[in-house]
């Protein structure tokens, strides 16, 4: 009798949320049309303009954005989409980064940089695949738990083993070589306006991955086991199937943001990838919103681009956290859409009850009741 | 073979405070279905609370530990009795996320008050010791273990023999019934809240003196107790009390072996990790979500 309650909520919360959530996205067909063109435009200016606009500090800290918003999408898509919570995605971004460090270092620019990536994506989709296997066939507070603890036994093993940076060995890493570990840039992106170009091209293929991923049969499959699995199994969903295939994807895309952030200015530190910022990143997602395909983006922004205004402004980045553990609570018990789709919810409130106050007062006449919607 | 022995007391001592903090951890979960994963935060933020009133407002000794002990208390209980009822109904799994909005909002709190200082706390009990084969055993350590069984003991006996205990019991069956058969159901939650809350006070005021007050690591020292639950499938408590002297006992006894002893800190992992392969695999059913 619980459990089904307790299901019939989930569902009944999702499905609210796949309404209002993709209802943002997917209004009307014709609208499809020029938001598209909307979008496209808008990403041609973001690639174009920003580097020549903004000073290299901020193109960089825009660059650690994009890249983020990779890994927020992988565990938007996970959480939002097939309902599994993954408390490890920051862990796989640095075991992404040292696969990526380990190839680069073994093979130099023999190995084109497109391959790189891609090779990197896949063997981290390999590693998260095996991490989240034990617990996938158990329930999903398993896999958060197993994910958690990998999360952390990864912290404690690349404290010990380092990132890669030219040693000998498998571990490649020589405290000979001092600095820190970075991922040689070929040419076309050796400056960092040259470089946040093809992040930001990247991202967007990585949103548009996984928005035909959503809209084809793995989203429909992914809907069905995250509002009842068991309905899923009756339907002929082969729901282990599909759980690691959503596993393995956002593995994948993890991995590629890490070869991306080996690449990016300043490299990989042991130190940049503890264990409660794999909390952190849940906590950001959970508030950008997991349903709609803005929350990723929003997400991302919180996890890097507020706290430079903060650092900027000399305020504390620890209230931040706060506020992030606060916007967790206030996720789980009201907004589970996220801000992405609460904020304009509000504001469309709020706007629906100003009118409704100003028709008032000037007509005198009571406000549509809500079926006027 | 490396001499063993000072492993193994400290082993003993640690296994026992993961096993203390996996039967606070348990206990919440039979009663409440919730996962408390700000655990290890709550016992943090009371030992660093313990620490300054010690240290730099001259409170004698035993006021800063039974402040640390009524913190973890009444935060766990506070948490509790707030998001609980709203909670209640939902999966564990969100029951167990929300919790982790704790964790940070308590991470933020200590990362802000308590960055900037050196802390170090040490029991009195750590001055006392006694010679047992060779090898030096203190109070502390003594107390870790003896804790960690006696709580065991105690809270099995608790749940078995008492009023409240077979409330909690039955709620851990069926919530709504329990509720319809008169047992004032938010009640006994807090009873469950408040002593998980007590213990983790309790977690906190013993690692910080066995391996160090570190915000970070104390609050992610909930992960090994957390292994030790997950290995009693969150439910048997004498299980959880083996696996957790298990995982303390072999997680220090790596400490001897250089090639691996870098790595010790995965060994919870592997434990878990192993516990789940068994548990999949061989079907029989884990406590239904």
């Amino acid at each position: 009798m619980k459990a089904v309650k307790a299901v019939d909520a989930e569902s009944s919360r999702s499905a609210l949320a796949e309404r209002t959530g993709m209802a943002a996205f997917t209004r009307v067909a014709p609208a499809r049309a020029i938001r598209w063109a909307v979008l496209v435009v808008v990403l041609v200016v973001i690639v174009l303009a920003v580097p020549v606009l903004l000073s290299t500090y901020w193109v960089q800290i825009l660059t650690s954005v994009a890249i983020y918003s990779i890994v927020t999408l992988s565990l938007a898509v996970l959480m939002g989409r097939v309902g599994l919570v993954s408390l490890g995605q920051i862990a796989l971004l640095a075991v992404g980064g040292w696969v990526a460090l380990r190839l680069g270092f073994a093979f130099g620019p023999a190995l084109p940089f497109p391959l790189l990536v891609l090779i990197t994506g896949a063997i981290t989709s390999v590693i998260g695949t095996l991490i989240g296997l034990p617990a996938l066939r158990l329930s999903g507070l398993y896999l958060a738990l197993i994910t958690l603890m990998a999360a952390a036994a990864i912290t404690q093993v690349l404290a010990a083993t380092n990132f890669p940076n030219g040693g000998e060995g498998f571990l490649g890493h020589s405290s000979a070589n001092v600095g820190n570990a970075v991922l040689a840039r070929p040419d076309v992106m050796a400056s960092d306006a040259g470089f946040y170009r093809v992040v930001v091209v990247v991202t967007a293929v990585m949103f548009l991955i996984a928005i035909l991923h959503v809209n084809g049969k793995a989203g429909r499959a992914w809907a069905a086991i995250r509002q009842s699995e068991a309905a899923a199994i009756a339907a002929g969903v082969n729901v282990t199937l599909y759980k690691l295939w959503a596993f393995a994807l956002a593995s994948f895309m993890t991995g590629i943001a890490g070869c991306l952030l080996a690449a990016s200015a300043g490299g990989l530190t042991t130190y940049g990838f503890p264990t409660q910022d794999s909390i952190t990143l849940l906590a950001v997602v959970l508030m950008g919103g997991i349903y709609s395909f803005w929350g990723p983006i929003v997400s991302a922004v919180l996890l890097k681009l507020i706290p430079e205004f903060l650092k900027n402004w000399g305020l504390p980045a620890d209230v931040l956290t706060i506020l992030f553990g606060l916007g967790v609570l206030q996720a789980m018990t009201t907004a589970p859409a996220g801000l992405a789709v609460q904020v304009p919810k509000d504001l469309a409130n709020l706007g629906r009850a100003l009118t409704g106050l100003a028709r008032k007062r000037l007509v005198r006449v009571p406000a549509p009741e809500e079926h006027a919607r | 073979m490396p001499d063993l022995r000072p492993y193994l007391v400290l082993g003993l001592a640690l296994g026992g405070v993961f096993a203390l903090s996996g039967v606070g951890l348990v206990v919440l979960f039979r009663a409440t279905g919730v996962l408390n994963l700000a655990y290890g935060a709550v016992g943090a933020l009371g030992a660093l609370i313990a620490w300054s009133l010690i240290n730099n407002l001259g409170f004698p000794d035993w006021a800063g530990y039974v402040v640390a002990l009524a913190f973890g208390g009444i935060a766990t209980l506070a948490y509790g009795v707030v998001f609980g009822p709203p909670l209640a109904q939902r999966d564990p799994l969100v029951k167990a996320v929300a919790s982790l909005g704790l964790t940070l909002i308590l991470l933020g709190i200590m990362s802000w008050g308590w960055s900037y200082q050196a802390h170090a706390l040490i029991l009195p009990t750590t001055n006392w010791g006694f010679d047992l084969g060779g090898v030096r055993v203190n109070g502390t350590q003594l107390l870790g273990l003896g804790l960690g069984i006696f709580v065991t003991g105690f809270t099995a006996a608790f749940l078995r023999f008492t009023k409240v205990g077979v409330a909690m019991r039955s709620l851990a069956n069926h919530r709504e019934i329990t509720a319809m058969l008169g047992v004032p159901v938010r009640r006994v939650e807090a009873a469950a809240w408040l002593g998980s809350g007590l213990l983790s006070g309790a977690t906190g005021l013993l690692l910080s003196t066995l391996v160090g007050l570190d915000i970070v690591g104390l609050t992610f020292l909930v992960i090994a107790s957390l292994s030790a639950a997950l290995v009693g499938r969150l439910n048997s408590l004498t299980v959880t009390l083996v696996a957790g002297l298990a995982i303390g006992v072999v997680q220090s006894s790596l400490t001897a072996f250089l090639a691996v002893s870098s790595y010790r800190t995965v060994t919870p992992f592997v434990f878990a990790i192993v516990a789940l392969l068994w548990f999949g695999f061989s079907q029989r059913g884990v406590r239904s979500t």
